[in-house]
């Protein structure tokens, strides 16, 4: 009896708990990968040995400005970059165009020209390692942001967790689809380290419930356009049978939303998606009933990427993963038993904004991706 | 007026003056380096760029004889993914598999570029839609085997595109640069080289003359795929795996030292000396423009007016010289 009390006041407990949260506004805690962590050894570097006096001069090598997110994300690096100019000499910053080629001979390059650090976004996650792996060897501090490479060689990565929304979405759909059904695997950039461990974290997932068959797995590349013409062959080959798409990300969301709308799909019966930080697909979810969850993957990683940088400079032991925030959103009626969001959609989107706005950006209310410039130290 | 006739030796034949063109390119372009960062005029950075070159003079090596020979092979970025993918694929990570994986990946590179050579020479069509199609096609196939990254390779393999000899100096664009002067002797001083030489200036003629033209067509072709084949173990050496896309860039990329480097798309004049120094051009441009901060998207501009303004010179004065 006992017991049973306890059962109910801790069940009323958390049905109250998630009440609140629906309540509470955006979620502004500590990073909750970092909190739920169940290790009790949390990796941390050392990094005495790259201590030295500033002025610094710091590389920024970029896969490549191919999406608006990568767009925010340099733009938030260079705004940090302007803010720390009394530490910072000069910030070098090179576009690899999302070549592997190019990026490497861009990390030779920056390396050339005797930076004190590098941070680079790495275009694939094996062709950049043995790269990066050899500038570590010669001594250089490597901040990742974004993109990782596949092995540890570098001293920290700043993410907002990619397993943590890889899993998120893949247990959503599952609870969603009450463990049975056919998943279409929408991913990014084959390769790209946001692609590949969100994508290998959701099968985690989804290898646990028999029920769930993935159809199959087409990349985006991160673009709507691409991200349309992969779902409209999917649609064609599948049809009725796609119960839920799992996206890596919100940049090809729309493109898979439009591609079932143009099939004939009427509004409600547009399959379960997934999406982060992007606008549209949010505005596409209330417009046409899409079952949807939000985790957002905030561009603001780029100018986090330059503050733990600073501190490597100055000494200061950094964790080996540094992960920032994400806020869970989902469309009213679709908090499942896992999920429960910080936001409803409906508070997340900007419902008169652009399509292509990140509603994540974290730059500020005037912010304007086509007209923004920044003076920081070249 | 007093007719002059210009004999120079085969290996600068009707490209003296692109040579020349090439040279002066890379004298302004180090003294443009040079002038904005006191970093860029340094062994270290010129080793650097040296070692850059090697993925793109080892695929333009091939690319040359096929455009020697009035032809062109435009499979090689294919042929360069399916056969990165395949070494990292068939090696994955065992080490002793290493040795076999290469030997046959050459081998597997020197025979599709040889079915190149059969089908031009049986079938009659152009190189450049036969090449187009058999691309084509090994692209499929590479995106058959895999949609992304596929296998890996042990550490010590990166030791062809990343290790030294001492002093810095880098492996794979000295390996690369050896095999330039070896086609070069090849070329100039073999009856095969030569034939080749004479096949592109007028294969009718070749044929009264009773030229092998068809053997020497598929050998130019077979060798076009083993130095794609060689470029993809050395990206597997790079990039430590092979991916569907790893040799997209290097169809036309392997064209540009060539055209630069004074060889004429007719066939029959030009060299491998020239690619070369068309290869180290495009290395040095790279690296000058990222010293110079020049976004990477005019670095693409920038790129396309040097070979413009490269071969435009050089074909004036072809005309002065005839």
């Amino acid at each position: 009896m006992k017991l049973g009390f306890f059962r109910f006041a801790l069940c009323a407990a958390t049905m109250l708990g998630a009440v609140h949260s629906g309540q509470a506004g955006p979620y502004e805690g500590a990073p909750r990968t970092f909190l739920f962590n169940p290790a009790q050894e949390i990796c941390f570097k050392d990094t005495a040995e790259y201590k030295k006096d500033g002025p610094y001069v710091i590389g920024f090598s970029n896969a490549g400005l191919g999406d608006s997110w990568r767009v925010v994300m340099q733009h938030s690096l260079m705004k940090a970059a302007a803010d720390h100019k009394d530490k910072i000499g000069q910030l070098i910053v090179t576009d690899a165009g999302h070549d592997d080629a190019k990026q490497v001979a861009d990390i030779q390059d920056l390396m050339s020209r005797q930076v004190d650090l590098l941070i680079v976004s790495a275009n694939t996650e094996q062709a950049l390692d043995p790269a990066i792996t050899r500038a570590t060897e010669r001594g250089i501090p490597v901040v990742m942001v974004d993109r990782r490479i596949a092995s540890d060689n570098f001293v920290t990565f700043v993410t907002a967790s990619d397993t943590m929304m890889g899993r998120l979405f893949a247990q959503w759909i599952v609870e969603k689809l009450d463990g049975q059904g056919n998943v279409i695997m929408l991913a990014g950039q084959a390769g790209s380290s946001p692609s590949e461990i969100r994508s290998r974290a959701a099968m985690q997932v989804f290898q646990q419930h028999p029920g769930i068959k993935i159809l199959d797995t087409v990349y985006s590349d991160w673009s709507p356009v691409k991200g349309k013409q992969v779902m409209q062959a999917a649609i064609a080959k599948y049809g009725r049978d796609i119960n839920a798409v799992w996206s890596a990300h919100g940049l090809q969301t729309p493109g898979s939303i439009e591609a079932f709308i143009e099939a004939g799909w009427k509004d409600g019966e547009i399959p379960p998606h997934t999406t982060s930080d992007v606008n549209g697909p949010l505005q596409m979810a209330l417009q046409h009933k899409v079952p949807m969850l939000e985790v957002g993957y905030p561009p603001a990683m780029g100018g986090t990427a330059v503050e733990v940088a600073l501190k490597v400079l100055e000494g200061a032991p950094v964790p080996c993963i540094y992960e920032i925030n994400s806020q869970i959103a989902t469309t009213d009626g679709d908090e499942t038993a896992s999920i429960r969001r910080d936001l409803p959609i409906s508070e997340v989107v900007v419902p008169e904004g652009p399509a292509d706005m990140l509603v994540t950006g974290g730059m500020g209310p005037d912010y304007n991706p086509t007209t923004f410039s920044v003076d920081y130290p070249r | 007026m007093q007719t002059r006739t210009l004999r120079l030796p085969r290996f600068l034949a009707g490209g003296r003056a692109a040579l020349l063109v090439v040279v002066a390119l890379l004298i302004l372009l180090f003294v443009l380096g040079a002038s904005v960062s006191d970093r860029f005029a340094t062994t270290g950075n010129m080793l650097n760029v040296y070692e850059q070159s090697a993925g793109l003079a080892l695929v333009s090596l091939g690319q040359t004889l096929t455009i020697l020979t009035g032809g062109i092979d435009l499979s090689v970025g294919s042929v360069i993914s399916l056969l990165s993918m395949l070494t990292s694929g068939l090696i994955a990570g065992d080490e002793a598999m290493v040795i076999p994986v290469v030997a046959g990946v050459l081998v597997l590179g020197a025979l599709i570029g040889a079915a190149n050579g059969v089908t031009i020479v049986a079938t009659g069509v152009h190189p450049l839609i036969v090449t187009l199609g058999t691309g084509a096609i090994v692209q499929g196939v590479a995106l058959l085997y895999g949609l992304g990254p596929v296998g890996s390779v042990p550490i010590s393999f990166d030791a062809f595109a990343y290790g030294t000899f001492p002093g810095g100096i880098s492996i794979g664009a000295t390996v690369a640069l050896a095999l330039f002067l070896l086609v070069s002797f090849f070329l100039n001083n073999t009856r095969t080289g030569r034939r080749i030489y004479a096949i592109g200036d007028d294969p009718h003629a070749a044929d009264l003359m009773g030229l092998p033209r068809r053997r020497i067509l598929v050998g130019v072709y077979a060798a076009s795929g083993f130095f794609a084949a060689l470029t993809a173990v050395y990206l597997v050496s790079r990039f430590n795996v092979g991916q569907p896309y790893t040799g997209a860039n290097y169809t036309l990329a392997s064209i540009t030292p060539v055209v630069v480097g004074g060889t004429m798309l007719a066939g029959g004049r030009g060299g491998v000396i020239g690619t070369l120094l068309g290869v180290y051009l495009v290395s040095l441009l790279n690296n000058t423009l990222n010293f110079l901060d020049i976004s990477s998207h005019y670095q693409l501009v920038v790129q396309g007016l040097v070979i413009i303004l490269a071969v435009s010179v050089y074909v004036e004065k072809q005309r002065g010289l005839a």
